[in-house]
């Protein structure tokens, strides 16, 4: 079964991180700007 | 078998906490909207005979058109059809600026979609089904409505407007 | 360490899936770029008309043979790959497997035949009262039981298997494809009951009318999951194989990408309403928690991404990787099926972004059946699946034919320049969408296009041309695979990322089956219970069948 390598119990995902920070600030600027848009037309009821 | 423990990275634990969170953000905002703003979906309104709805003198669809309720207020009652033709009965409503519009749209044929450009009307139109929202009118000019759901050979022609004068 | 081989019989029976996808990806790409030529203004289908009818009916073709008929045929080979490669051993009754296939097959004969007609121009989403051909929906049904046929002979293979391995972790490969196909027959109940006790009764003139509402209502408690059925064997592949092909990574957490299944199997059909937010006949309450489920489920695909990636960054790493991005220049980016697998992951960010607008309940009321919305499902099952099942094909049929992949450079080629292509097409669309275009529309012909949109509408053209050519080359590139007449030296190595920790130190409720099981339905029963019953005990079947194309 798998071995543990030492090396990869010291790999820390930091590109990983990096990659998903990118990610979250995309997704929170283009989800904010709908829902801005959605908030400027104004109520429904 | 012993129990184990899950093992989670310490990385990815704190992704997931963060992850849980964002998502309940974006969750708050949308409650926010929905229920503090009243930028609601559309709700169960009425159900109608679609073989009738367009015919019977007592339906309102029978003879579609714009209702002035209060000053400022209206009620506009659509039919979306595809027979004989593709088209919105009526095609054309005209309401001074600043009015409160309630749409009831139904179909009296296939499904269809209906879509005011740069509003938040925008819904599915069902036989069988009302379909309602409101909008406010803000700034003059003419918005178009438009079908959303494929609804046959004329889906891409059929449309409608509202002009809103000063 | 030599591999497990899959029998000849089952890897002739795993290449006929294969053969039939591909296939049908084939004549349904040719529509694809019909529908974006048409709306840069170079409408194809005038000079169509003979064979095909009209815009829609070429819309109908797309939809079904890409969407449907592509994706499920890939699926069901590639899961009957994983589970016989991940249990090592050959299928437990490879004939009731092949009765499936073959139901499958003349399913989609059934179907194609109505809809080349125009008996059946009624779209992917077949929502009534468009009321087509009877043998439409009789296709449509023996594609549904064949694949649940097939089903039931995984589940049996798997049963032997944990007869004599009472106390082994489930392979990740098999486990994920089990998992997958048991979704698929849960969530595949909903357009079951619709086709059966509605749509075919009455195309056959048996009941004279239908309920739009309570039908849609069925359709997309499929119509969701299907989403994950798509997906979930790509996640499979980029877990267990790309971090392997990428450069030797391991799998970052087996234990989180086990859970993150099971989350799948019990979150994706219990959020079906959110594609009815803006339907007239569903109460708000429902949609409202729908939809916060919907935002339940996109928490293990966040768990899915960190996990890939850094498995992916684990290999890099090894390799010699720097920096903070500059890891990914050391991915293998060589290998086409390494690259059309990352290109389709990248894309995958955006259209989880633009899922997750669509989700969001009223934002939906600005997005709703816009163009945005081909544009976010061309970067999820167009990309994210196509792009990723076409980068599996570049090892796996190889693997079955014994023939050497012809020219890898053209393969890497085909997913670059598909990337481009979408890239340019989804983008306009997402544009497009948000200006108030509505999707399904000939937008070329259509009487309220702005002149303002032309450029963004020409881009759209531009994209589906890219991608046309992107597909030609796929083609090309497994045509001369399959007749070529070099073969593979040894054998294809299958890519399989070995764990970081071992799997048998997770805990053992990761491999249960019942709770996950129970908990679904249990689910769906809350979720889906009252709102049904209350549409179904008012159900009027008043609509009555048009034919309108």
């Amino acid at each position: 079964m798998a071995k543990k390598d030492k090396e990869d119990d010291e790999f820390r995902p930091t590109g990983t991180i990096t990659v998903l920070v990118i990610f979250v600030i995309t997704l929170i600027a283009i989800w904010a700007t709908i829902y801005m848009i959605l908030v400027g037309r104004g109520g429904t009821l | 078998m012993s129990a184990q423990k899950m093992h989670i990275d310490s990385y990815e634990r704190n992704w997931m906490i963060f992850s849980f969170i964002l998502l309940v953000l974006f969750a708050s905002a949308v409650a926010v909207a929905a229920f503090g703003m009243g930028i609601q979906v559309p709700a169960p309104e009425e159900r109608v005979d679609p073989r009738t709805v367009a015919t019977d003198p007592n339906s309102p669809w029978s003879n579609p058109g714009l209702r002035e309720i209060a000053p400022g207020k209206y009620d506009a009652y659509i039919l979306a059809r595809a027979v004989p033709q593709w088209e919105y009965l009526p095609r054309e409503i005209t309401v001074p600026v600043g009015s409160r519009v309630t749409f009831y749209v139904t179909s009296p044929d296939v499904q269809h979609g209906f879509m005011i450009q740069n509003t938040n009307a925008n819904f599915m139109v069902l036989p069988g089904q009302v379909s309602k929202l409101a909008v406010t009118f803000k700034n003059e000019g003419t918005y178009n409505f438009i079908c959303t759901e494929f609804c046959g050979a004329g889906h891409g022609v059929m449309y409608g407007a509202i002009i809103v004068t000063p | 360490m030599t591999q497990y081989q899959v029998p000849v019989a089952e890897k002739k029976f795993i290449g006929s899936h294969i053969l039939v996808a591909i296939l049908a990806l084939a004549v349904g790409s040719l529509f694809g770029p019909l529908q974006a030529f048409e709306h840069a203004g170079w409408d194809f289908y005038t000079y169509l008309k003979p064979l095909i009818k009209s815009y829609y009916q070429g819309l109908t073709v797309h939809g079904v043979l890409n969407a449907l008929v592509w994706t499920t045929f890939f699926i069901m080979g590639f899961l009957t790959f994983n589970v016989v490669f991940g249990l090592k051993r050959p299928l437990k009754n490879i004939v009731l497997n092949k009765v499936g296939f073959w139901m499958m097959v003349v399913g989609v004969l059934a179907a194609a035949i109505p809809i080349l007609a125009n008996q059946a121009t009624v779209l992917f989403t077949f929502y009534p009262p468009l009321k087509a051909n009877p043998f439409f929906y009789v296709g449509l049904t023996l594609v549904v039981v064949g694949s649940w046929v097939e089903g039931w002979g995984l589940f049996m293979t798997y049963n032997d298997w944990r007869k004599e391995n009472k106390n082994e972790r489930t392979p990740f490969v098999a486990f994920g494809s089990l998992v997958t196909a048991l979704l698929w027959q849960i969530c595949t109940l909903g357009v079951a009951v619709e086709i059966l006790t509605m749509l075919l009764p009455w195309s056959l003139g048996l009941i004279d009318g239908v309920d739009p509402q309570l039908a849609r209502t069925y359709f997309w408690f499929t119509g969701h999951p299907l989403v994950y059925f798509w997906l979930l064997p790509a996640y499979i592949s980029w877990y267990a194989m790309l971090p392997k092909q990428a450069g030797n990574g391991k799998m970052f957490s087996d234990s989180l990408a086990r859970l993150s299944f099971w989350l799948f199997l019990v979150l994706s059909t219990p959020i079906g309403i959110h594609h009815q937010y803006v339907d007239p006949g569903v109460p708000p309450t429902w949609k409202f928690l729908h939809s916060m489920f919907t935002f339940g489920v996109f928490f293990p695909s966040m768990m899915t991404a960190f996990t890939v990636i850094a498995s992916l960054e684990h290999g890099a790493r090894k390799n010699g990787g720097k920096g903070a991005l500059g890891w990914i220049g050391k991915l293998n980016w060589s290998d086409p099926s390494v690259a059309s697998q990352l290109l389709a992951g990248i894309l995958f960010f955006f259209g989880g972004i633009g899922g997750l607008a669509n989700a969001s309940y009223n934002v939906n009321l600005v997005l709703h059946n816009t163009a945005f919305i081909p544009g976010h499902f061309h970067l999820t099952v167009a990309t994210a699946v196509t792009l990723s099942f076409i980068g599996i094909s570049y090892w796996l049929v190889p693997y079955l034919t014994g023939r050497k992949l012809w020219q890898p450079k053209w393969a890497t080629i085909q997913a670059w320049v598909w990337f481009v292509g979408m890239i340019i097409f989804s983008n306009s669309m997402h544009v497009l969408g948000l200006l108030g275009a509505p999707r399904r529309v000939p937008l070329g012909l259509a009487p309220y296009v702005p002149a303002e949109w032309s450029g963004r509408l020409f881009q759209v053209g531009l994209g589906g041309a890219i991608l046309f050519v992107s597909g030609l080359i796929y083609l090309v590139v497994m045509y001369k695979t399959a007749t070529n007449k070099e073969r593979v030296e040894s054998e294809v190595e299958v890519p399989s990322a070995e764990p970081m920790q071992d799997p048998a130190l997770g805990p053992a409720w990761l491999d249960r089956w019942a709770p996950w099981i129970y908990g679904a339905l249990a689910l769906i029963v809350l979720m889906y219970g009252p709102v049904l019953f209350e549409m179904i005990r008012t159900m009027a079947l008043t609509s009555p069948g048009f034919r309108v194309w």
